[in-house]
């Protein structure tokens, strides 16, 4: 089942007073089926953030379509569209983003009580939740007094609680240590492997080797994917990195 | 290097920063030119001629010791803000290899342009406004002179000394904090992570409990001079109060708030009461001073107000006439007297009115019950309870009181009539020593006095039979006092009238024949209205435009204070909800919560004050009574008024400063 569509996306950036325009996205289509677990790869400049800034109805595309769960995300009224990314989508950010006025468990109850949620259910949801995520512990403490990976945890379960359709991830690892990094990867193996979908950006081999399907975006295009198909996460890494040899050199034999 | 480049980096820093440090140099502005009026007209050598002008020079000279305090507590309070909003910025110089001395440098061309700018705009406005402020004060005090108010060249010296040692003072603290603080620390700044609040209870109760001994004694206190007394212990607690309940009180309640689970996890809640703990954690301290600040503005306002526009009838309580001369019956020729005031009346066009002559022995006793019992109280132990409780009783003779009210009335030897002033006599007789009367009749007027409210000692005046029973009176109630009093007549004659025509005739006659007769016999005692109230006008006068000048200028602290304090939360609060919208919270909803938390922050401190204003009150009407303002609707309604126009500009001042923080939100 189809969980995600991207039809033709474009976004052309324009400069206040229309002088130049910048491509950020030219032409970008692909799908995500429903349980997949996906890494966007690309150099800074090659339009990863912009893409997944709409998929994540930050931003709205210049043309083309997005389909979640077959409902167009483009054409959501400016008014539904913080309530539709509240239940739809879950968000994990490389700087964590949580608040530092709330303890761990209230931050991850935040997206919950936007929704209206009674405590009891709350609580019911995050029990199992922080016991996966090993941050029963972290629940009462704030997020000065705890590490960055575990921090990162909490950000996950905030992402998760709501039970999103669709997680978003923007360089998870891209502020963690390597140890903490890996935890982190393996978690969201075990989250994918339970069938929940993961759309991660990120520059890090290592992380987008433990996705199911890695897509490579340069100038503002889909430039090829990799299928992990019966590869290890080993094989992945060197099929990965050898890809990404022939995106830098490969680019440059164009010019 | 060029030379010019502290210079010129100084001055980019400044436009840079331009949205604080604007108001920090309106401040300092406002501040010189406050201190440079208030030093001009108090040193204004045409002021000593006035009539009054004692007392309002040495309320002036308060004024600037309180304007001075205030500025240097004022000014180091936003430079410190400032400076540490830009520790970043001065980390970032020292990271690209500015030495610490060069940093001073920076900092010392910048507080060089700050003081440049605000003692010469300082000097000329307060040039300017000091003029306006001098006849402000003339017309309030009554004063009616062509004095000119020239430029006062010490004033500008003093004014200068003074801001340029506060500046130099600022600069001094900026470098050491420069010096103190390694480029790593200067980059961080302000943004360490912080601590949640604890909740106190015990300070909650240390505050819950001054607070309520301070507004228990203002409740509780009876008379006028335990009033002025117990108003400044009341005060103290109050204040201890204030800041225990804003910094330990609200994170408290908040607390307790955040423990009921079906309240705080709701959307409404949640973050506002979170957001409230940390914000009353670094702003109690502030919030507190704008409640204790904003209650200060308007009390001195409402009284002085209440005062200046009450003086007059609080003078009637003491001249129910408005001229009166009192001599001994015997000695003193009072036709004589009679001449000088038709003489003078003439030739200043004024009238003279509802004129009274009368014999009358006055003495002051202990009442108890209907026994009155003889004053023996020396001067030094005078205290509280004898200005509570003596009585002032004036004897007058019936034929006299016929004359005067054309009444044919008739008094047995042993028989009196009595007015009070005061509340109304309740005995049958009246006891003076061996003497007993019976009180014939209760009087509702007398053509001397009226009727007013007391707060302080009974005033009596008692019609009797003849002179020879007054003697007899005065005699019995001072046979035992051997002090001066003692020598004097027992009967006076009084001769009263009042007056009507332009103030300024009425002040040119009273001044004429006072000293028409005094030269004419000193030991007459001359009690004149008008010469009170041109004094009181002095006093009242300079209070009220104290009390406006201060209050103002208070004022602009807490406006100050409440903008500083907004723009420094709009920083962190755009990245705080620039996280929620990507959590899935609406705009609008971030309007909402950001407007709910910015009115409570706001409307604390206003709500606190008028609180404390309507405890206040009873003491201020008491305090007030000491000076025979006993015209309650008069207070209340210069108290009310006072609240209204804060609160207006309170919420001016919410309105603008809400404007730039969404923008900063944004």
């Amino acid at each position: 089942m189809r969980l995600l569509e991207v039809k033709n996306l474009k976004k052309i950036y324009t400069t206040r007073f229309g002088g130049n325009q910048v491509q950020a996205l030219s032409n970008v289509s692909f799908s995500v089926e429903q349980g997949e677990y996906v890494a966007i790869m690309g150099e800074s400049g090659s339009g990863k953030t912009t893409l997944l800034n709409i998929l994540a109805s930050l931003d709205k595309p210049t043309s083309g379509e997005v389909f979640l769960d077959g409902k167009n995300i483009v054409t959501i009224k400016d008014s539904d569209i913080s309530a539709f990314r509240r239940d739809n989508l879950g968000f994990v950010f490389q700087d964590f983003n949580l608040l530092d006025t709330f303890s761990i468990q209230d931050n991850i109850f935040l997206p919950l009580v936007l929704a209206q949620k009674k405590f009891e259910e709350m609580n019911s949801r995050i029990k199992p939740l922080s016991q996966r995520l090993e941050i029963e512990e972290l629940l009462q403490k704030f997020p000065y007094e705890v590490s960055g990976g575990q921090k990162q945890r909490a950000a996950v379960a905030r992402a998760l609680i709501t039970e999103p359709k669709l997680v978003l991830a923007d360089e998870p690892t891209g502020a963690l240590d390597s140890k903490a990094a890996m935890n982190l990867l393996k978690i969201f193996s075990t989250i994918n492997d339970l069938g929940q979908t993961i759309l991660m950006v990120t520059h890090s081999v290592a992380a987008a080797s433990h996705a199911n399907r890695v897509l490579f975006i340069k100038d503002g295009e889909i430039y090829n994917q990799i299928y992990r198909g019966s590869m290890s996460n080993d094989d992945m890494y060197q099929k990965i990195s050898f890809t990404l040899s022939i995106l830098a050199t490969g680019g440059e034999n164009l010019e | 290097m060029n030379k010019f480049f502290y210079p010129k980096l100084a001055l980019v820093n400044l436009k840079k920063n331009g949205n604080t440090y604007i108001p920090y140099i309106l401040t300092c502005i406002g501040s010189i030119m406050a201190f440079y009026t208030i030093v001009s007209i108090q040193s204004n050598k045409g002021l000593d001629a006035m009539q009054g002008s004692e007392s309002l020079k040495i309320l002036l000279f308060l004024g600037i010791i309180v304007i001075g305090i205030f500025a240097v507590i004022f000014l180091f309070y936003t430079n410190s803000f400032l400076i540490k909003r830009r520790k970043k910025e001065l980390g970032l110089y020292s990271i690209l290899g500015m030495e610490k001395k060069h940093i001073a440098r920076v900092l010392f061309y910048e507080t060089l342009f700050v003081t440049v700018i605000s003692l010469s705009l300082g000097l000329l406005g307060g040039v300017l406004i000091g003029k306006l402020m001098f006849l402000i004060l003339l017309n309030l005090a009554h004063i009616k002179s062509p004095l000119a108010f020239k430029i006062d060249q010490m004033g500008l010296l003093y004014t200068t000394i003074v801001f340029l040692a506060i500046f130099g003072l600022t600069l001094l603290t900026n470098f050491l904090q420069v010096k103190l603080t390694n480029p790593i620390d200067l980059l961080r700044g302000g943004e360490h992570g912080e601590k949640e609040p604890k909740s106190s209870w015990l300070m909650t109760l240390i505050g819950v409990i001054s607070l309520g001994i301070g507004y228990a004694i203002a409740l509780s206190v009876q008379d006028p001079i335990e009033a002025i007394l117990l108003f400044f212990v009341a005060v103290i607690f109050v204040i201890i109060g204030t800041y225990a309940l804003f910094t330990a009180g609200s994170v408290t309640l908040l607390k307790c708030l955040k423990k009921n689970k079906k309240f705080y996890y709701q959307s409404r809640n949640f973050i506002s009461v979170s957001g409230m703990i940390y914000r009353m954690k670094q702003n109690a301290v502030g919030l507190a001073n704008i409640c204790i600040l904003s209650t200060m503005v308007l009390v001195t306002i409402s009284t002085t107000v209440s005062l200046y526009i009450g003086q007059e009838s609080m003078r009637r309580d003491y001249y129910p006439m408005d001229v009166s001369f009192i001599g001994a019956a015997e000695t003193t020729d009072f036709s004589e007297i009679e001449k000088i005031v038709v003489a003078e009346k003439t030739s200043a066009k004024v009238e003279t009115t509802n004129e009274l002559s009368f014999d009358m022995s006055t003495f002051t006793a202990f009442q108890e019950g209907s026994h009155f019992l003889p004053d023996m109280v020396t001067d030094e132990n005078l205290d509280l309870t004898y200005y509570n409780t003596i009585s002032k009783i004036t004897t007058v003779p019936l034929e006299d009181y016929n004359r005067m009210t054309n009444q044919n009335k008739t008094l047995a030897e042993n028989e009196v009539m009595i007015f009070s002033a005061g509340e109304n006599y309740q005995e049958q007789t009246v006891v003076f020593g061996e003497n007993l009367f019976l009180v014939v009749e209760q009087l509702e007027s007398v053509p001397m006095d009226f009727k007013k409210k007391l707060i302080t000692g009974n005033s009596y005046y008692i019609i009797v039979n003849n002179e020879q029973m007054m003697s007899t009176i005065y005699t019995a109630m001072n046979a035992n006092k051997d002090n001066a009093d003692s020598e004097s007549p027992a009967i006076h004659h009084a001769m009263m009238f009042n007056l009507s025509g332009s103030e300024d005739n009425i002040n040119h006659f009273s001044k004429q024949v006072r000293a028409s007769v005094s030269q004419l016999n000193p030991d007459i005692e001359i009690r004149n209205i008008y010469e009170s109230l041109a004094e009181l006008y002095g006093i009242f006068g300079g209070f009220l435009f104290l009390g406006v000048f201060l209050g103002s200028l208070f004022m602009m602290a807490t406006v100050l204070i409440i903008y500083f304090k907004q723009i420094s939360e709009g920083y962190e609060d755009s990245e705080r909800f620039v996280i929620m919208q990507k959590v899935g919270m609406d705009k609008t909803e971030v309007k909402k919560t950001i407007g709910k938390q910015i009115l409570m922050v706001f409307f604390l401190p206003l709500a606190g004050a008028i609180i404390h204003v309507a405890f206040a009150f009873p003491v201020i009407t008491k305090m007030l009574a000491a000076f025979r303002l006993t015209n309650i609707p008069l207070i209340l309604l210069c108290t009310l008024v006072g609240v209204v126009v804060y609160a207006l500009v309170y919420t001016g001042v919410y309105l603008l400063t809400a404007r730039s923080y969404y923008k900063m939100i944004h």
